[in-house]
């Protein structure tokens, strides 16, 4: 070797020599210590909650926002008349005075007046009174937006007197009293004014909070965190927390890890198989409810030979709902009954049920006069992955019955424009009530006033059904509503107007130190943040 | 020609492809079956709310009115307002950028300095140890997945060792230093608050190591493929000929020379680089453009969508036309051709 190439290789090594050793040697000598002790390691203060999630919240308005994410944060920010009962340490879907004390409504059930609290202060110490009220919903209707959809008959609301407000409906709305337990029913203070600059307020409330809940926002860091401090003014017992903090972390893998590290008390949105492994890890603890959450097929009635019901039947004998239960949701689902879900009045449990039964369904299918076989679309969009399984179990279990079925994924974007145009043959969906009340599922499932997005994702029309929904819309009376939808429940589910495949139980994985956690189905992903605490 | 006359004429050609480029996307963003409105009103909302809010938007004008009054508005330095987070865009983008420029910059600079050296190395050993090291890291960094490289890393990291935060640019506690720059090390390094400096610095290291473990390959074989060239031509030779000492040679002879194709692609992996930290600020939670964009493609929210391509448009023009006055400079031979 000549010297120069000796000399080359020193420099060189020397060079290779120093990267290495900073790479290998020096960085994880001095990370722990850069960190520090506290930083890295520690689990959160007793007196702090830190909720992981898996997104950004999008908008704090109530008035705006649809989204469980946001109301997360804007329902314990804030106060409406009515809120949900908790029995025995479990959320009920029944409602009882919030900041209202009492209500009457009229024999028509058009007029409906409640007399309010006069301890209830928002977080400025405003009081919350009836023109308080008058401007929310005011506000609410002019914006006009998703929110507002749970208040279709709503003429009028008016101030009687400062404790006193009335609210006048165009026609009787059955659901009316619990929609006022909706995050966008949602009592604004009036102040926002001050903040307007003729937007109603749109662009302030998108990122504050005025309300008079337990809590208000502190701080919002678009994509990294929301920090929610106690309201001074709030009237009801003192949260034991002093700060939540909503931490953003999209990938689940992630969360997961920071749960199990205790970085984080409760991680949002696991998928399945995260939160088995976290089943048997120490310091954690997951936990099961039975939601109001259903997942289900919409089949495409207008179009044909879906219009023909001995189709539609066939097909709901033909799939096998305990597999799909089994294999895509790990067990943690049972088969719908009918459309409307257990745990929600007017469910009937002797309802017909669609058991896997393959002559039955080539039977129908014969009947038909499509014994030849025939070719159908699954629509269908990643952002569930279990949407994509369930096509494929689909795929298999109709091929039994001559039925193939071609998988077509799309954007969810684009998806949703071709449920809204009809543009498919079958497709799979989610529902979640936003009110406890069956019209959730029957009004808007099968009013042929409602076809496409609004809900009656099937296209189903029968004048029969729309007679008994309709009715049970505008009777007050609970045992007739409940006649009412069950009868029309009966013709939906012989008629075969969806699949009805699963009702989901809802877990949430968080430390074993936190307590008081209380499960509502109508508040999924919503924690009541004030009244819990940590060991 | 001078070079105030080729600032110019590029300049002249970046405006070109920034109307391109915002037709472009405004067209494709247009083309995607969907409507914003449908899906900013939730699961079912009526029609006439669905309405109301395209009229707020201006989403029921025809695509022309809407492209050129986006463009009118861009004129005036106005982005638009976010769909989907109702915040104008140019705020949510200033927000957003400074955290992906951070990473993104941190990301380059350890590639560069990490990268180049193993390339000399490599080049001046070739076929050593440290060649075949230097090449296999390289191999390793382009063909491994960056979400699933990120993964391990936490998992490792932060899940076993527990040496590093797990996400954010900050600790949950933490608060972000008073806003100067937008980049937490510069802003705290000014405000003297060494507390948040150096919880900025652990936050950075994974997100921006696994970045960087990407290009470190990319650049290091670029430095060895040039540099290797080089190191055989004449004027080396000669150089070594008339007994020129090796370091000389190497460092300041032939290095220079193949620094010239490396800037180039230094200036393209810059554009990588920002798609990759798409990924990178999913796993770790880095709250920068590349998340922000990601949610407004899934929810088509045109305006954000617009801004984000004209922001790294304009961004990507800038780093070329840089690069390429570099070039002219470390390069007399095309400073001449013009």
């Amino acid at each position: 070797m000549t010297g120069i190439a000796m000399r080359r290789r020193t420099v060189v090594g020397r060079v290779l020599a120093l990267v290495l050793s900073v790479l290998l040697n020096v960085l994880p000598g001095v990370l722990p210590g850069l960190a520090g002790d506290g930083l890295v390691l520690a689990a959160t203060p007793r007196d702090v909650l830190v909720i992981g999630i898996a997104g950004d919240v999008d908008n704090l308005d109530p008035h705006v926002t649809m989204t469980n994410r946001s109301w997360a944060v804007t329902y314990p920010a804030y106060q409406r008349l009515v809120r949900y009962k908790v029995q025995d340490g479990i959320g009920s879907t029944e409602v009882e005075p919030d900041l209202a004390t009492g209500w009457t409504v009229s024999d028509d059930g058009l007029v409906w007046t409640f007399t309010l609290r006069t301890t209830a202060r928002f977080a400025d110490g405003t009081p919350v009174n009836a023109h308080a009220v008058v401007y929310s919903f005011n506000r609410l209707l002019a914006i006009g937006e998703g929110p507002a959809d749970a208040f279709p008959t709503l003429a009028e609301v008016e101030a009687v007197d400062d404790y006193t407000v009335r609210f006048t409906l165009s026609e009787p709305f059955a659901p009316f009293l619990l929609t006022l337990a909706n995050n966008g029913a949602a009592i604004i203070n009036p102040r926002l004014e001050e903040h307007a600059a003729g937007d109603l307020g749109r662009g302030y409330l998108a990122e504050h909070t005025m309300g008079s809940g337990p809590f208000q926002v502190e701080l919002w860091e678009k994509d990294q965190q929301i920090r929610l401090v106690p309201n001074p003014y709030y009237d009801g017992p003192a949260p034991v927390f002093r700060m939540v903090v909503f931490l953003v972390i999209k990938d689940p893998s992630a969360r997961r890890l920071q749960l199990e590290r205790g970085d984080i008390d409760i991680a949002e949105a696991l998928p399945l198989d995260q939160l088995e492994l976290l089943r048997t890890r120490p310091g954690v603890r997951v936990e099961d409810y039975p939601s109001l959450r259903v997942t289900y097929l919409y089949l495409n009635n207008q179009r044909s030979p879906l219009s023909d019901p001995r189709v539609r039947q066939a097909i709901s004998y033909a799939v096998d709902y305990d597999a799909i239960i089994a294999g895509v949701m790990l067990g943690n689902a049972v088969q719908m009954r009918g459309p409307v879900p257990q745990g929600m009045w007017s469910h009937d449990p002797d309802l017909f049920q669609y058991r896997r039964d393959l002559d039955k369904a080539r039977a129908l299918l014969r009947e038909a006069g499509l014994s030849g076989g025939l070719r159908l679309g699954y629509l269908y969009s990643p952002v569930y992955p279990e949407w994509e399984q369930i096509g494929l179990a689909l795929q298999a279990q109709l091929a039994e019955v001559g039925i193939q079925l071609e998988l077509q994924p799309y954007a969810y974007a684009t998806m949703r424009a071709m449920l809204g145009d009809g543009e498919f043959d079958i497709a799979v969906g989610n529902w979640t009530p936003d009110f406890a009340d069956p019209f959730m599922f029957m009004n808007y499932w099968f009013d042929s006033a409602n076809g496409g997005l609004p809900g009656n994702r099937s296209f189903y029309s029968n004048p029969e059904v729309d007679r008994l929904i309709r009715h049970a819309a505008v009777v007050t009376d609970i045992d007739e509503r409940t006649r009412l939808y069950r009868e029309a429940q009966h013709i939906v589910v012989d008629e075969a107007a969806y699949v009805y495949l699963y009702q989901q139980n809802y877990q949430v994985a968080m430390r074993d130190n936190v307590v008081g956690y209380v499960f509502n189905p109508m508040l999924v992903d919503i924690f009541n943040v004030d009244t819990m605490s940590k060991r | 020609m001078g070079l105030g006359q080729v600032i110019a004429r590029r300049l002249t050609l970046m405006v070109l492809v920034l109307v391109g480029v915002t037709l472009l996307t405004f067209l494709i963003a247009h083309a995607i079956p969907g409507d914003p409105a449908r899906l900013l009103a939730g699961q079912r909302a009526s029609d006439e709310v669905v309405a109301q809010i395209r009229r707020n938007y201006g989403l029921d004008q025809p695509l022309p009115v809407q492209y050129v009054r986006y463009m009118s508005g861009l004129l005036q330095g106005d982005l638009g307002r976010s769909i989907r987070t109702g915040r104008p865009v140019a705020e949510d983008l200033a927000r957003f950028f400074p955290a992906t420029l951070e990473l993104v910059a941190t990301a380059m600079f350890l590639a560069v300095v990490i990268g180049v050296p193993l390339g000399v190395a490599s080049a001046a050993r070739n076929n050593s140890w440290v060649d075949h090291l230097s090449r296999g890291v390289s191999v390793a960094g382009v063909s491994m997945p960056l979400f699933w490289f990120g993964l391990v890393a936490l998992a490792i990291l932060y899940g076993k060792l527990g040496w590093l935060p797990g996400s954010g640019r900050l600790s949950p506690f933490g608060l972000a230093p008073p806003a100067v720059t937008g980049l937490y090390l510069i802003d705290a390094a000014l405000a003297r608050n060494w507390d948040t400096w150096r919880d900025a610095l652990v936050h950075l290291i994974m997100p921006a190591g696994c970045l960087a473990f990407v290009h470190v390959g990319v650049v290091a074989r670029q430095v060895r493929g040039s540099l290797l060239e080089v190191l055989h031509q004449d004027y080396i030779r000669t150089a070594r000929a008339y007994g020129v000492p090796p370091r000389r040679v190497l460092y300041r002879y032939a290095l220079r020379n193949a620094l010239v194709p490396t800037l180039t692609v230094v200036g393209l992996a810059l554009g990588d680089l920002l798609a990759g930290a798409v990924v990178t600020e999913t796993v770790f939670a880095w709250p920068g453009m590349g998340s922000y964009v990601v949610d407004s493609i899934s929810s088509l929210d045109f305006p954000a969508i617009m801004g984000f391509t004209v922001v790294v448009a304009v961004g990507y023009s800038v780093i070329n036309l840089l690069v390429d006055l570099v070039t002219l400079r470390l390069d007399p031979r095309i400073r001449a051709m013009g």
